[in-house]
């Protein structure tokens, strides 16, 4: 029993990561209903930026945060750019194939300018494991975890009680409404993806420093993660990202200490599985997403 | 008050507007009539800044807008209520309304406004929190002819509002379009409903295949035999 409530803890903690790299995901899928497959390839670059300050000039832990969020909109923007403004509605499909070269693109310049595997990331905190009677819990972990919440709370303010968020709410739903109220659509498309972008790298930037190092494999485990928790949280939901992050780590951990380590990726795949064929709107999705995401 | 000269719009190829002149005079409501297909909403659409133009130019009050984004437009006074209407549909009646301010930034005026929306449209104020999504197709109308008034307009543009609408709320429609031209709005109207245009307009546009084919007063509209068997369905003497 109480390993059952501590691997549901550490469940919900590791979670919180993929709850994080689900809420830039959302953004970006609720505002264009397109996939964005190198969103975690942008946050590795964001990453990169962080750790190269932190090696090469010591710098503290906040302007590595501000570094890997900055890296992250900036890449976020170039792949806006280049795969989706110059998309036209219904070429959602050239927008995720170009957004899969950008990732390969993003991998090998990040290969090139730091050749080594892995680079150390400054650590979050670094004191022991808190007891709570006979339960553990991680310092660093419960930051993440605090991240996570306070960031899908400021995320989801900031959609429905915002002019911003009124007018991204305005795009999401018809962009040719949203033009002829005086939205203009093409500058709120693009300062949603740097959002979304800054959302991924504070999301990358406290993952990483639980991790404690950054690998070019982290860009493609971004997306991954990310991008289940969010079909399980429900497409275009904030809190249906965070709560879809929980469950993912939740159901790892679980099988993880059940089956051992192999089937840990499976379980994940599985659970994602039942929910596209159970509820393909997911934990908070509406059937209406659904219905939209057929255009990606 | 906006005129529209010699406007060609095309889609790739396709010719939908073949060079369009119309004027709209300050302070009455100017209908367009037309079979359909005939080019109106692509008229519509070019005005609002959606389409662009190949050539011609439409100018508010001597100020050109052919170039201007759709939002510029919005702001120097132009408002189009849609075909179909396009409420946001995952907003409520209150934040439709919002949203039709959003080029203003006067808030104690938008509140002001939206105010005024409620007192000329209580069904809309009775269901300020309800999702747009959610009404009646009249009470959509409503909400996106009062989402468009919130930029303050100084000339409005309806698309088909009676469209797919039942005869009593198109008679409400009309009611309403009649009472907002008496408090000063400008208007360019789109309607295939003749009948209904007939108790309301002061200026007629015959639009066909891209062009303009007619124009007069209602009386002159009555008249034309053609434009009797075509859209009045009935002959009347006199
Ligand atoms: N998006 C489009 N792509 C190609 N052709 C279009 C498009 N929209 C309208 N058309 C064509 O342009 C012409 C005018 O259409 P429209 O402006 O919608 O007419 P109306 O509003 O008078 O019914 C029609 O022949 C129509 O088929
Ligand atoms: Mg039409």
């Amino acid at each position: 029993m109480i390993d059952f409530i501590q691997n549901t803890i550490d469940g919900v903690m590791i979670g919180s990561s993929y709850g994080l790299l689900a809420l830039g995901f959302t953004v970006i899928f609720g505002v264009m209903r397109r996939l964005n497959l190198s969103y975690g390839p942008t946050v590795m670059i964001g990453a990169y930026f962080g750790t190269v300050l932190y090696l090469d000039f010591g710098a503290g832990l906040l302007a590595v945060a501000a570094a890997v969020v900055a890296g992250a909109v900036i890449s976020g923007v170039y792949v806006e750019r280049l795969c989706f403004a110059p998309m036209k509605a219904g070429a959602g499909i050239a927008s995720m194939v170009s957004s899969f070269a950008i990732w390969m693109q993003l991998e090998q310049a990040a290969v090139l300018v730091l050749p080594r595997h892995t680079y150390p990331f400054p650590p979050l905190a670094t004191g022991p494991a808190l007891e709570i009677g006979p339960l553990l819990v991680r310092p660093d972990h419960l930051i993440m975890l605090g991240g996570a919440l306070l960031l899908a709370a400021v995320v989801q303010l900031a959609l429905y009680h915002t002019r911003f968020g009124l007018g991204l709410r305005a795009v999401i739903a018809n962009p040719i409404a949203a033009n002829l109220v005086g939205v203009d659509v093409g500058r709120l498309v693009m300062l949603a993806f740097a959002a979304a972008s800054a959302i991924g790298g504070v999301a990358g930037f406290l993952v990483l420093a639980v991790d404690q190092q950054v690998t070019p494999m982290f860009g493609m485990w971004a997306t991954l993660k990310g991008l289940i928790a969010m079909m399980i949280g429900g497409l275009g939901s904030i809190p249906g990202a965070l709560l879809g992050g929980l469950l993912l780590g939740v159901v790892e951990v679980h099988s993880h200490w059940l089956f051992g380590p192999q089937v840990r990726d499976l379980f994940a795949y599985f659970v994602l599985f039942a929910f596209l064929v159970a509820r393909p709107g997911g934990l908070l999705g509406r059937t209406a997403d659904v219905e939209l995401s057929h255009r990606v | 008050m906006l005129d529209v000269s010699e406007l060609v719009t095309t889609y790739g190829k396709i010719e939908a507007l073949k060079g369009v002149s119309l004027h709209v005079a300050g302070g009455k409501i100017t209908c367009l009539l037309g079979p359909n297909g005939a080019g109106k909403t692509t008229l519509m659409m070019t005005i609002a800044g959606i389409l662009r133009p190949r050539r011609g130019s439409i100018k508010l009050e001597g100020a050109e807008l052919v170039g201007l984004s759709p939002a510029k437009i919005v702001s120097r006074g132009i408002a189009l209520v849609p075909e179909n209407r396009l409420v946001f549909p995952e907003m409520s009646v209150r934040e439709n309304l919002l949203a039709g301010a959003y080029q203003r930034r006067d808030k104690s005026e938008i509140a002001a406004d939206m105010e005024r929306m409620y007192a000329r449209f209580p069904q809309l104020k009775e269901r300020r929190e309800q999702l747009a999504g959610t009404l009646s197709g009249g009470e959509q109308q409503m909400l996106a002819v009062a989402r468009a008034l919130m930029s303050r307009p100084r000339v409005l543009l309806m698309d088909e509002p009676s469209l797919g609408l039942a005869p009593l709320i198109v008679a409400e429609i009309f009611d309403i379009v009649a009472a907002l031209n008496r408090d000063g709005t400008t208007m360019l109207l789109v309607e295939q409903n003749a009948h209904m245009a007939l108790k309301v307009a002061h200026q007629f546009f015959l639009m066909e295949q891209g062009r303009v084919t007619f124009q007069g007063t209602p009386g002159q509209l009555a008249e034309d035999e053609v434009i009797q068997r075509a859209y009045l369905g009935t002959r009347r003497a006199g």
